[in-house]
């Protein structure tokens, strides 16, 4: 199955009227998105990530390399932007039009009409829960009801890609677990889903690979399981004693989280938790569990970016 | 694909833009070709109406010449026309082409054609090129105050009021109205004349102003006495201030009348108004009265005509014209007495030339011969004029029947009675008057009757007028030498 | 055919919605409730003139009438479509409706055709409106069908749809509305003094400096190529029908072939710095 997206050495460099003040917002990307997975595109702001879904839709234009989105290098052509929903940050439509009229408007712009339309508009308006709403105003909406008007126009012509920039950004908890399980069932369908956010929580739960972008450069890609391998394991000990603390600090182990009635101690991967626990039966410690830890998303992103941030002022 | 998408773009651009532009040469085209054509138009009344009126100025003696190019070059262009009966100029000879062609409606579109086509093109260029150079009156006129402003090429003011022109007019013109009505008459003529400077077509404009010219601002002049008129060059006659203001009316009306030559408005005005009423000049009223009813126009119009026929003395024309107004207005009820009068006046003029042959007549067979007619003609007109009092004493009618008695008086030698006649007769008829005080006080005289004083200063007045008009012409100055 | 009717329908969508937006501006309301009194208000001006001839005073009012009523179109007409033209697309960009626009199978050329005839769609109604106003109180004034408005209406039309188009053109570089409105009003004005450039170009030389002839060279060709709104002032004297006037039928159609054109060379214009514009 070719890549749904796939660019080489991807770049756009925004130029001023000084050289030195121009602004490389991508440089040389190379990603590939395969078909029916979640890929969560990652980054802090200003990294670069709004740019590339940008130059992905043809609203602004590379400066080299190359792109190739559902198989073909005309991502202008009207035969792949059918197959392409999107969804942009922010949550602006045209808000003197009511809600099933902004979908009824998307839709021809699809090359949709007819009863086929109006099948679909139902369909999807469905499928986000915005049916009391249809017939108000955009204007009398809040940003969780524009936000899956939104996400209805981005499924109405029942693309094969969805690109989603920002999708829970903003919402109350119950919308989010709503539109991730919307998410997730797209997936299931065999779509795929380039999603750009901040939520690491969310991304974490959802994707199936992510990449991390920082000043234009994309700096770590691959999936969950592969990025988050740091595996520590974990000791709860209670009713620490100093000596315990200072055997397991010569030992090369951190303790975390020291107050008097217990312990954290974290065992690297590379050392043997049977040396670790070898050394509190010794001293006789109360352990309390031992629990296997996985870097979450967010220890991943911020030693990513720093170690960018370093290299860069390196 | 893109650097063919943009090569594309830029060649449609360049070839839209090019297409506008030979577009917008093709309508400048068009536009100057009307400016051709109304000048045409212009310049075919001025050659057919107004010719001879006054000297020449040397861009009016430009005007002239190209015209005559103009029509020379045309005529074979030009189908044969039917020439009407009056179509011929001062000369006698048959209007050309061109001019006929430029006086009706109908072939407004011929005319275009010519004037925007090849047969006339040369002429077409000069005309624009004088017209740029300001060497030809060009549809404007001594009345454009643009002139005031050339020195030599000059850059056209009205383009800077955005085609909004008209509605400029319009309101100059209220402010006009403003002036009128505060009596500051000398104001109203600067903004007049910039109204009809921005919009040509404005008929009323010449109209209403040339009305204040010769009567609001004269109202309040007295008639300049004989004694104080001069000399006036360009309108070769002897005339005082008020006298002038008609000339300026006529003037106003008559660059009107370039600009606007198929509105009957303006030459009614103009025969009517100033010729008849002001002027009291009979034989240009009816010819500018003639053109007037040659155009659409308002149904009192050829009654004028008619009248103005009568006052020249023309009563077989004015009968004529009376008969043909009354056939294609059965229900005008001025018409029956008009046609009366007429034929009373055509009896009346025929019996006191019958007269007039007695009197001079040699051979007193003859003499008595036409004295019979003569009495039998005046009989005749006395009939006719008293069927004219079957509806009520008719003042015209009575008036007329007295000065025919008067005629028979005066004939016989009875100066005495025919001046009574006549001095009673003239209070009836308001239309008598001067015939009568004319003859009453020759009548006097001829009868050794003392004269009253203002009789006497009538007398006099005549007299001094007769004197200045007997006089010779001031000699023109002799150029200076170069 | 169906790529054809995709164009079109694509082309038509986005005109129909510029249109919906456009229309709700109050902006445009104001205008043409200025224009309603102006025409009203026409019919009480000769009021001011209080004397009169025989014959004059009713084509005097109506003449004051017609000629302020064309020209009340014209000013307000030309208001409406600058500040339409040169606002359809900054606000677009500016509120950002345009990504979930340009981002649906819609190419750049389609999406700017749709915008430009919405535009276009606007002003007709607005000129037909007021139209419908002037025709309304002079059938009142003159008891005869004005038919000859509806030329003078066409020719208006065709005069908006120059200034229209260059207005539209650079109102796709800027990134708000008030710049291209106002750079609308310089275009119209601009486009009423190119007859002046041939008062230039024939001045021009008089000296011998070669700067001299240089601008008698740039004159005349700026005046050969500028569109001169001008040329429609036959607009004014159509609604009389003198007897003096020239056949009307040949000037008229050349007229709006040069509108098109024009509007043309501004739509490619505003194309060519839309394709690239970056979002």
């Amino acid at each position: 199955m070719p890549a749904v997206i796939e660019t080489q050495k991807l770049t756009k460099v925004y130029e001023s009227s000084f050289r030195s003040q121009d602004v490389r917002a991508l440089q040389d990307l190379n990603l590939t998105i395969n078909p029916g997975e979640i890929f969560g595109y990652l980054g802090p702001n200003g990294s670069g990530k709004t740019t590339t879904i940008k130059l992905l839709l043809g609203l602004i234009f590379p400066t080299s390399g190359r792109m190739r989105i559902l198989g073909s290098d005309d991502i202008g052509a009207a035969a792949v932007k059918r197959r392409i929903g999107y969804l942009p940050e922010g949550a602006y439509y045209p808000d003197f039009l009511r809600g099933e009229e902004v979908l009824r408007f998307y839709g021809h712009l699809y090359g949709l009409g007819g009863a086929d339309l109006t099948r679909r508009i139902d369909k999807t308006i469905e499928t986000v829960g915005m049916t009391p709403a249809r017939k108000r105003m955009i204007r009398g909406y809040s940003k969780g009801m524009r936000q899956r008007i939104g996400l209805a126009q981005a499924l109405l012509s029942d693309p094969d890609l969805l690109i989603l920039d920002e999708p829970t950004t903003g919402l109350d908890p119950i919308a989010r677990k709503e539109i991730r399980d919307i998410l997730s069932n797209l997936r299931d369908q065999g779509k795929t889903l380039l999603i750009s956010s901040h939520e690491l929580l969310e991304v974490e739960l959802i994707s199936n690979r992510i990449g991390i972008l920082h000043n234009g450069v994309l700096q770590t890609i691959g999936t969950v399981d592969e990025l988050l391998t740091q595996r520590d394991v974990l000791i709860h000990i209670a009713d620490p004693t100093g000596g315990l603390i200072a055997k397991l600090n010569t030992a090369g182990l951190q303790v975390e989280d020291a107050t008097a009635t217990k312990m954290v101690v974290r065992v690297p991967e590379n050392l043997s938790v049977y040396d670790a626990l070898e050394i509190c039966r010794a001293e006789k410690a109360t352990i309390q569990s031992i629990a296997p830890r996985r870097e979450t998303l967010e220890e991943l992103f911020v030693r990513v970016v720093g170690a960018a941030e370093n290299k860069t002022l390196a | 694909m893109n650097t063919i998408r943009k090569s594309l773009v830029i060649v449609c651009f360049a070839v839209a833009v090019a297409l506008g532009a030979w577009q917008g040469a093709r309508v400048r085209h068009l536009r100057e070709s009307e400016r051709f054509y109304r000048w045409i138009l212009a310049q075919s009344t001025q050659t057919r109406l107004f010719a001879g009126d006054t000297d020449l100025s040397e861009q009016q003696k430009l005007d002239f010449e190209l015209y005559y190019e103009i029509v020379d070059a045309a005529d074979t262009a030009i189908p044969d026309l039917p020439v009407g009966e009056d179509d011929y100029d001062a000369d006698g000879k048959p209007m050309r082409k061109m001019t006929i062609a430029a006086r009706d409606e109908q072939y407004s579109a011929l005319v275009f054609d010519l004037a925007s086509g090849d047969v006339l093109a040369k002429q077409r260029e000069e005309f624009l090129q004088y017209s740029r150079e300001r060497k030809i009156s060009s549809v404007a006129s001594e009345f454009d105050p643009a002139a005031a402003y050339s020195e030599g090429v000059n850059v056209s003011l009205a383009n800077i009021f955005f085609g909004f022109r008209k509605v400029a007019a319009n309101f100059i013109w209220l402010q006009v109205d403003k002036y009128w009505h505060q009596g500051m008459e000398q104001r109203m003529i600067p903004l007049m004349t910039m109204c009809t400077w921005l919009d040509p077509t404005f008929v009323d404009a010449f109209q209403l102003g040339a009305w204040h010219l010769a009567y609001n601002m004269t109202a309040k002049l007295p008639d300049t006495p004989e004694p104080l008129k001069v000399w006036n060059e360009k309108y070769k006659a002897r005339i005082g201030e008020k006298e002038l203001y008609y000339y300026i009316a006529i003037d106003f009306l008559k660059d009107g009348i370039r600009k606007n030559p198929r509105n009957h408005k303006l030459y009614f005005d103009l025969g009517y108004a100033i010729y008849n009423l002001k002027m009291k000049d009979y034989d240009n009223a009816v010819k500018y009265l003639t053109e007037a009813v040659r155009y659409p126009h308002e149904v009192w119009v050829p009654r004028m005509l008619n009248i103005s026929l009568e006052e020249a003395g023309r009563y077989e024309q004015a009968l004529a014209g009376w008969e043909t107004y009354l056939k294609r207005n059965p229900g005008n009820l001025t018409a029956p007495t008009f046609i009366v009068r007429n034929k009373g006046r055509i009896k009346e003029k025929q019996a006191n030339e019958a007269a007039e042959r007695a009197r001079n007549a040699t051979d007193p067979q003859a003499a008595a011969a036409a004295k019979a007619q003569a009495e039998t003609l005046r009989d005749e007109a006395i009939k006719i004029y008293e069927s004219m009092n079957q509806a009520g004493e008719d003042p015209f009618a009575v008036g007329r029947i007295m000065k025919i008695k008067a005629d028979r008086l005066f004939e016989e030698g009875l100066y005495l009675e025919a001046a009574a006649v006549l001095q009673n007769a003239r209070w009836k008829s308001a239309l008598l008057w001067d015939e009568a005080t004319d003859m009453m006080i020759q009548a006097k005289i001829k009868g050794n009757i003392p004269l009253d004083l203002s009789e006497k200063k009538y007398v006099l007045r005549k007299e001094e007028a007769e004197k200045y008009k007997q006089a010779p012409k001031p000699q023109q100055q002799p150029a200076p030498a170069q | 055919m169906s790529e054809v009717a995709s164009f079109v329908r694509g082309t038509w969508t986005i005109a129909v919605y510029t249109w919906r937006e456009g229309m709700r501006k109050k902006i445009l309301m104001a205008f043409l409730i200025l224009s309603v009194l102006v025409i009203v208000g026409s019919n009480f001006m000769t009021s001011f003139l209080t004397q009169v001839t025989p014959g004059s005073e009713v084509d005097m009012e109506v003449k004051q009438m017609k000629d302020l009523c064309v020209t009340a179109i014209s000013i307000f007409g030309v208001l409406i479509t600058i500040f339409i033209s040169a606002s359809v697309v900054p606000n677009e960009v500016e509120n950002k409706v345009i990504y979930t626009v340009l981002s649906k199978p819609v190419r750049r050329f389609q999406y700017l055709l749709g915008k430009f005839a919405g535009v276009q769609l606007i002003v007709i109604l607005n000129l037909i409106l007021m139209a419908a106003l002037f025709f309304v109180a002079l059938y009142l004034k003159e008891r005869i069908m004005p038919t000859l408005l509806l030329w003078s209406t066409l020719l208006t039309y065709f005069e908006f749809l120059i200034v229209s188009a260059f207005t539209f053109a650079l109102s796709c570089a800027a990134t708000s509305a008030v710049l291209p409105t106002i750079a609308g009003l310089f275009i119209y004005i601009t486009g009423n003094l190119t007859e002046y450039l041939k008062d230039v170009f024939v001045r021009a030389g008089q000296t011998d400096l070669w700067i001299d002839r240089m601008i008698g060279y740039i004159s005349y060709g700026l005046y050969q190529i500028l569109p001169n709104l001008q040329n429609f002032s036959l607009k004014n004297q159509i609604l009389y029908l003198a007897s003096n006037d020239p056949p009307r039928d040949i000037l008229l159609p050349n007229l709006i072939a040069y509108g098109l054109l024009y509007a043309v060379a501004g739509y490619l214009m505003a194309y060519w710095i839309f394709r690239r514009k970056e979002m």
